[in-house]
């Protein structure tokens, strides 16, 4: 079992003030062995925090993070899954479901993961799973209106990708979906 | 010194057991008389004066347990036969005054107990009698003797026999021991040689339990009642209290007093007895622990149950007139002890009066009046009093309370720049971590004139001071996130607080303005948004909205003025997002404005070509999404957004930003499309075209496959959503080029992904498109 942590757009401190408190008490250190975190931080804090989590952190470079050293995309292969990273805001147009599959031919991955929408996703296309974890704060999007806060945990085991799919509606109650994906050998 | 010790209290304790061995010998065989010279020799081995306290316990304690077997021969055999008096005369000769009394002590109890003489005579006659030994150590444990062996022959009631004696006897009786008992203990401090005076000061401390006693045993006694106390007790001891003017007598009893004695006789003498003598300046008392002791105890007790306090008994008006007194007569006490004493009448206040805040902002007062009138008094007291101010945070769980006590903040004056900075980040640490919601804009400025020392430079900080930048990053950015706590629900009112927000953030001056200024404009950008929901029942929403439009804009202008050139482009661009959101006219102007400003900064400003390119894509990226502007405005940013793509540096920058416009073409909107996206199939093939011209001028050949592997791929985005003017031909003659020079390519990793990423592009096509080629 390989736990990993997809999360991102928390947009600290500029359009929220914190990480929700249910969320900090699930994400304790040790349990995760590694962190996609798809951008948008936007300060250090929250990279400190998301190390102390897991000392595996994958951060690719959100419209909002000042940090150059960033990059703009990244490949990570985990167990049989080739895994691909982007914020998002450099696919034209913003959250086309085309424009993003046509990123992940260029990465030639599994799984792609973007965010930037702050809108929860995670479908499976032509064979191929595309996550977006939304943003895990919840916080202001011009394309979403009231995003509500989330974040996934995948869970690799061979060739079996399960997602959990975590999120606080405005009632407050934490709901988790599962779904699973199962790498084909299906091809486009 | 301690071998010296050991030797002599075990040469002692083989005595005592020798000698009790032979007075048990001849009580058993009812020789008294040498039963009692038995006894008098193991008593002669308490005469000594070079055991420690600790010792001489031991050696007492074994001597007493012994007597014990002689108070049982005397109360058993010796009784049926002969007179107790006649012991009680027969023992007042022997030789030395120790051993004496304690014979007397040990006959006397069993006199008292056969009824046959006046109990109340024999007591006054054994407490009197113990004047006589003066040594301290010896004497204290010789009363103490007394005390113990006299347990339940006190007597306990108010029937007034014969010769029995009444409580008021015993009452007497105790006090009369604790008095002598306290001369002793107090004397013990002055004995000996000034440089072994902590050592002294240490014995005496061991043996402070002896003299607490008599005051156990008074509270023990069953008739003492809260008049009794109030009358005969209370006067007597604090009188002896105060006169032995000896400060460890005086801590240890006046606390021993507050534990044995119960709450309610505690309430009852507070304000004229215990406090008065407490506060009588002369004494050297240290009066801090024990006004925090009993303010402690009397809290507990109201707050186990609130009718314990009887309705004439202010509590917290009693204490804190008290305590003023005190820290305005002792001049010299140091500001730790005034603020821990105040620290103590707030929580009473917290606990006790929960519902009454304004306590708690009258001791805040005092403490402010005492501060500021008299010079220096507050030297010295940052730790302290940073404490205190704690006090209030944590116990009312939301700061709006805090906020409503006006001596508060002014207290923050006489804290050192670090304290204060360290309070006023566990103020804002703790208002985010409670969720607390700072909701009207008197509250936020109350708040953030409060936490100015975060917000602005202070006046006193010194110019030369260098800050950690990841320290200040951290605290700047905990004054970004305390933003989104100072909301309201109320538009109007919302955008009050944004505008005191500004005032106060502004002054943080450039170096701040990055991290709290963001957090402004979006909440400025969220609040348009609500006020956009509202439209049908606010009739002056436009007005408000462009309001805060330019409220948005003097923001990103002092941004700008900073030079945050990144920062500043990225907000322009969501500003302008927003502007587009309400689909009014003003708004339009601004949006364009905006828009402008953003390019203006990419122009002038934005010089290395990697951010460049991340610039003009984001630019592009965003306008794209807008949907409100008029072809008047949307025409001039499109050609814009070509040019500026087209002019950079390098030729694989230029192909990707043209090929980037060419969405702007077909998925773009524009006001007089009505929600339509523009689909102008001429325009988008006319950019694509030119990239691929641009890829053909790039010198790296496996640059230039890649490019055109990616352009591939946008021609196929189009045909997927409709082009159908993306012809099979266009497609083909791509295609062949690629296939040409693919060979052509050095081997390594990167052509391996660009032949890889082609191959999954052509079977892609040809399950989507069902084109093969």
């Amino acid at each position: 079992m390989v736990l990993v942590l997809v999360i991102g757009d928390m947009h600290i401190p500029y359009r929220s003030d914190s990480i929700p408190p249910k969320f900090r008490k699930l994400l304790v250190p040790g349990k995760i062995q590694h962190i996609l975190c798809t951008g948008n931080l936007c300060l250090r804090e929250t990279h400190d925090y998301l190390k102390s989590i897991s000392s595996d952190v994958h951060i690719v470079r959100g419209d909002f993070d000042l940090n150059t050293s960033y990059p703009e995309q990244k490949v990570v292969t985990v167990g049989q899954f080739k895994i691909g990273l982007i914020h998002g805001h450099q696919v034209v147009p913003w959250g086309d479901n085309d424009a993003i599959a046509a990123v992940r031919r260029q990465l030639d991955v599994d799984v792609m993961v973007s965010g930037h929408t702050h809108k929860l996703e995670a479908y499976e296309k032509d064979g191929k799973f595309y996550i977006n974890p939304g943003s895990v704060t919840g916080a202001y999007s011009p394309m979403e209106r009231n995003p509500v806060p989330a974040f996934i945990l995948m869970d690799i085991q061979s060739s079996t990708l399960v997602t959990y799919v975590y999120s606080l509606p405005p009632d407050g109650e934490m709901e988790v979906k599962k779904i699973e994906f199962k790498k084909g050998d299906r091809e486009e | 010194m301690d071998v010296d010790q050991t030797r002599y209290l075990d040469a002692a304790k083989e005595a005592v057991k020798r000698e009790a061995f032979n007075m048990q010998r001849c009580l058993d065989k009812s020789q008294l008389m040498d039963g009692l010279r038995h006894a008098t020799e193991m008593l002669n081995e308490l005469r000594t004066s070079i055991l420690t306290p600790k010792n001489y316990y031991e050696l007492y304690m074994m001597v007493t347990m012994e007597l014990t077997h002689l108070n049982m021969y005397m109360s058993g055999e010796f009784i049926k036969e002969n007179k107790i008096a006649d012991l009680y005369e027969l023992v007042q000769h022997a030789g030395n005054i120790l051993p004496r009394l304690y014979l007397l002590i040990t006959v006397g109890v069993v006199y008292i107990k056969s009824e046959e003489c006046s109990r109340k005579d024999i007591l006054q006659d054994l407490v009197e009698m113990c004047r006589g030994v003066q040594h301290p150590l010896r004497g204290l444990f010789l009363r103490n003797f007394l005390l113990t062996s006299t347990r339940d022959v006190l007597p306990d009631d108010d029937t007034q026999t014969a010769d029995g004696g009444t409580i008021d006897d015993s009452i007497n009786f105790i006090l009369l021991n604790f008095c002598e008992m306290n001369k002793l203990w107090v004397r013990m401090q002055h004995q000996g040689h000034t440089r072994d005076k902590a050592k002294r000061e240490q014995e005496r401390l061991e043996l402070k339990l002896l003299v607490g006693t008599n005051l156990e045993r008074l509270s023990r006694l069953e008739g003492v009642t809260v008049e009794r106390y109030e009358k005969q007790i209370l006067p007597a001891v604090l009188k002896q209290l105060v006169n032995c003017k000896d400060s460890i007598a005086q801590e240890y009893l006046m606390d021993c007093i507050i534990q044995v004695f119960p709450d309610e006789f505690h309430l009852r003498t507070l304000e004229n007895t215990f406090l008065d003598t407490c506060c009588q300046p002369q004494s050297q008392v240290n009066v801090r622990n024990i006004i925090i002791s009993i303010i402690g105890r009397l809290s507990n007790f109201a707050q186990a149950d609130p009718s314990n306090i009887p309705e004439d008994i202010k509590l917290f008006d009693i204490f804190s007139v008290k305590v003023t007194q005190i820290i305005q007569s002792r001049t010299e006490m140091p500001p730790e002890d005034i603020l821990v004493l105040q620290s103590a009448l707030i929580k009473l206040a917290l606990n006790v009066y929960p519902a009454e805040t304004g306590y708690v902002n009258q001791v805040l007062q005092n403490t402010l009046n005492i501060f500021q009138t008299e010079e220096g008094r507050a030297k010295g007291c940052s730790n302290e009093l940073g404490k205190l101010l704690r006090v209030p945070v944590d116990h009312y769980q939301d700061i709006l309370t805090v906020l409503e006590l006006d001596a508060y903040p002014k207290l923050f004056s006489f804290l050192d720049l670090n304290t204060r900075k360290d309070l006023c980040v566990y103020i804002a640490e703790h208002i985010i971590e409670t969720g607390t919601l700072i909701y009207s804009h008197d509250q936020v400025d109350l708040l953030l004139t409060m936490i100015e020392c975060l917000v602005a430079d202070a006046p006193d900080q010194p110019s030369n001071q260098i800050e950690d930048p990841e320290d200040f990053e951290c605290e700047q950015a905990l004054v970004g996130r305390l933003v989104h706590q100072m909301t309201s629900q109320v538009p109007d009112q919302q955008f009050l607080i944004l505008n005191t927000c500004k005032k106060h953030l502004i002054a943080g001056g450039d170096k701040r303005i990055q991290f709290t200024l963001p957090s402004l404009i979006f909440r400025a950008i969220h609040l348009c948004r609500v006020y956009h929901d509202l439209r049908e029942e606010d009739e002056k929403w436009e007005k408000k909205v462009t309001k805060i439009l330019q409220y948005i804009n003097s923001l990103l202008s002092a941004l700008v003025k900073a030079e945050y050139w990144d920062l500043s482009l990225r907000l322009y661009l969501q500003a302008s997002l927003v502007c587009d959101a309400m689909g009014i006219s003003n708004a339009e102007t601004v949006g364009y404005e905006f828009m402008s400003h953003a390019f203006a900064i990419y122009e002038e400003e934005v010089s290395d070509s990697k951010a460049q390119l991340i610039a003009i894509s984001l630019i592009v990226a965003t306008f794209e999404r807008t949907i409100n502007f008029s072809e008047e405005n949307h025409e001039p940013l499109r050609s814009q957004c070509f040019r500026a793509g087209s002019k950079l540096l390098k030729k694989p920058d230029q192909c990707r930003a043209v090929s980037l416009c060419s969405h702007l073409y077909w998925s773009g909107k524009n006001r007089e499309g009505a929600g339509e996206p523009l689909r102008n199939a001429t325009k988008v093939l006319e950019c694509l075209k030119k990239a691929v011209r641009i890829s053909n001028q790039c010198m790296e050949p496996t640059v230039q496959v890649q490019l055109f592997v990616e352009l591939l791929n946008k021609y196929i985005y189009f045909l997927g959503t409709g082009c159908e003017e993306v012809s099979e031909s266009v497609l083909s003659q791509l295609v062949g080029k690629i296939h040409e020079d693919m060979p052509g390519l050095e081997s390594g990793d990167i052509t391996k992904q660009i032949v890889k990423h082609f191959e999954t592009t052509l079977r892609f096509i040809e399950s989507r498109h069902q084109l093969t080629f």
